[in-house]
């Protein structure tokens, strides 16, 4: 067997700390911390279930190696409600019921997140290609859109 | 996957000497997103990858030298060319096949020279900076050189490179005036593999079209200058009967293969179509 690398990082701004082996992904690295937010559903970086934030910026979380978050700041979607209020944009996913069985709902509001903070007023080509790497099986694209609108008005 | 050893130089110096001339097993990685692809498929399968992330800071810069020219650092992401204000500028047609070029998440993590290292036909990055007239610098044991990227690809997922050499950066000359487009088509998402890559530059003279750069991908073995298209637009006027007929050149010239994402036909008649679209598109300034 090949040996684990002691990794230190920030996961939703604590200080954590592991052993993991090379040929894991961040997917499988916070399924160790009781994260299930991060879905590999596609596993080929195409559907965005397994957005993570690495240092501020969106990254698949099924094609990053686990070693690589060693000294970085890890951001999941269980870190948007962590005060026990919905974020803004989660709150507007419930209000426009933009999910139907919520599968793929953390990456849509993670990339949506990153979204309005580089652009805070999207119009709606921008946010469909800002969000043209997250697929959705119900089909709630238009819910999404229009929850994207909603949150960027608050 | 199954295991391997990770190793993270702080050199470029050290990378080099933990390659190996004779082991395809062992391999550099940049952004690792092309990379895993072949892990998870169990095409690649690693005994240790030469990670090059610690060396990264001194390979990744953006800037315009004396001349002019861009230089782009092969460790810098995708997504830092797409939106570098010099790219935005001076090489618009680079910014904007950025766009559809795999997901924003992907570009935040794959690297300009791990893009043109890997050989895929498939990806939209070689075509452009092709047609662009980009040079690589590249460092192996025996030192530096340069060499036009036109001549890195010699094969399916082929490249001249040695095992044990690394690109450490791409440049390329100014447009000058000339126009450019890339047109990509895919049959499933936007963001998708193409099923066909085209990228045009030429200079316009008295209404004429001179010089022009014709090259195919996705639809090929690999990324491939079209020289009997480019002699039928060398002086073309930008109208119908002129780009039918290069069009049809580029659908006799090349060999199309066929892939999940369409059949060796169907790709040729892409081809007929895109290549006069993207002839327009560079001519009426969308495409640039």
């Amino acid at each position: 067997m090949m040996s684990t690398r002691l990794i230190n990082f920030t996961l939703n701004g604590e200080s954590v700390s592991t052993a993991i082996e090379p040929h894991r992904n961040l997917v499988e690295l916070l399924q160790r911390f009781d994260l299930f937010g991060a879905r590999e559903s596609c596993g080929q970086g195409l559907c965005g279930c397994c957005t993570v934030l690495v240092d501020g910026k969106a990254v698949s979380g099924c094609l990053y190696f686990a070693v690589w978050v060693d000294g970085k700041d890890i951001t999941t979607i269980e870190a948007l409600d962590a005060d026990g209020q919905l974020s803004p944009l989660q709150q507007a996913f419930v209000d426009t019921a933009a999910f139907q069985c919520g599968y793929c709902t953390p990456g849509f509001i993670l990339m949506a997140q990153q979204l309005l903070e580089e652009n805070p007023n999207p119009s709606d080509d921008d946010i469909r290609h800002y969000l043209s790497g997250n697929l959705c099986r119900c089909g709630t694209y238009p819910e999404v859109i229009e929850a994207v609108k909603a949150a960027a008005k608050r | 996957m199954i295991p391997f050893e990770m190793v993270e130089p702080t050199s470029l110096k050290e990378a080099l000497s933990l390659l190996d001339p004779q082991e395809p097993t062992i391999r550099p990685v940049a952004g690792g997103t092309a990379l895993m692809l072949m892990m998870k498929a169990g095409v690649f399968t690693p005994t240790r990858l030469v990670c090059l992330h610690r060396i990264e800071p001194d390979f990744s810069r953006i800037a315009l030298t004396d001349n002019g020219e861009l230089r782009i650092g092969a460790m810098a992401t995708l997504r830092e060319l797409e939106l570098d204000s010099n790219v935005r500028s001076r090489l618009p047609v680079l910014a904007r096949a950025m766009r559809t070029l795999s997901s924003v998440r992907v570009r935040n993590v794959a690297r300009v020279g791990g893009a043109l290292a890997h050989g895929d036909p498939h990806m939209d990055l070689p075509p452009v900076l092709t047609a662009l007239g980009a040079r690589l610098s590249i460092t192996g044991p025996n030192g530096s050189r340069e060499l036009p990227l036109e001549q890195l690809y010699v094969g399916y997922y082929e490249t001249v490179l040695e095992k044990t050499d690394l690109i450490t950066a791409v440049t390329v000359p100014p447009l000058n005036g000339r126009k450019a487009a890339y047109m990509k088509v895919t049959s499933r998402t936007a963001d998708d593999w193409p099923s066909l890559g085209v990228a045009v530059t030429f200079a316009v003279a008295d209404g004429r079209i001179s010089d022009p750069i014709v090259v195919v991908s996705a639809a090929t073995e690999k990324v491939t200058r079209m020289s009997a298209a480019e002699r039928a637009l060398q002086g073309a006027a930008p109208d119908d009967a002129d780009l039918r007929r290069a069009a049809d050149a580029a659908a006799d010239e090349v060999e199309t293969l066929s892939d999940a994402h369409g059949s060796a036909p169907y790709k040729r008649e892409l081809l007929r179509v895109y290549l006069r679209r993207a002839v327009r598109q560079a001519l009426d300034g969308s495409g640039h």
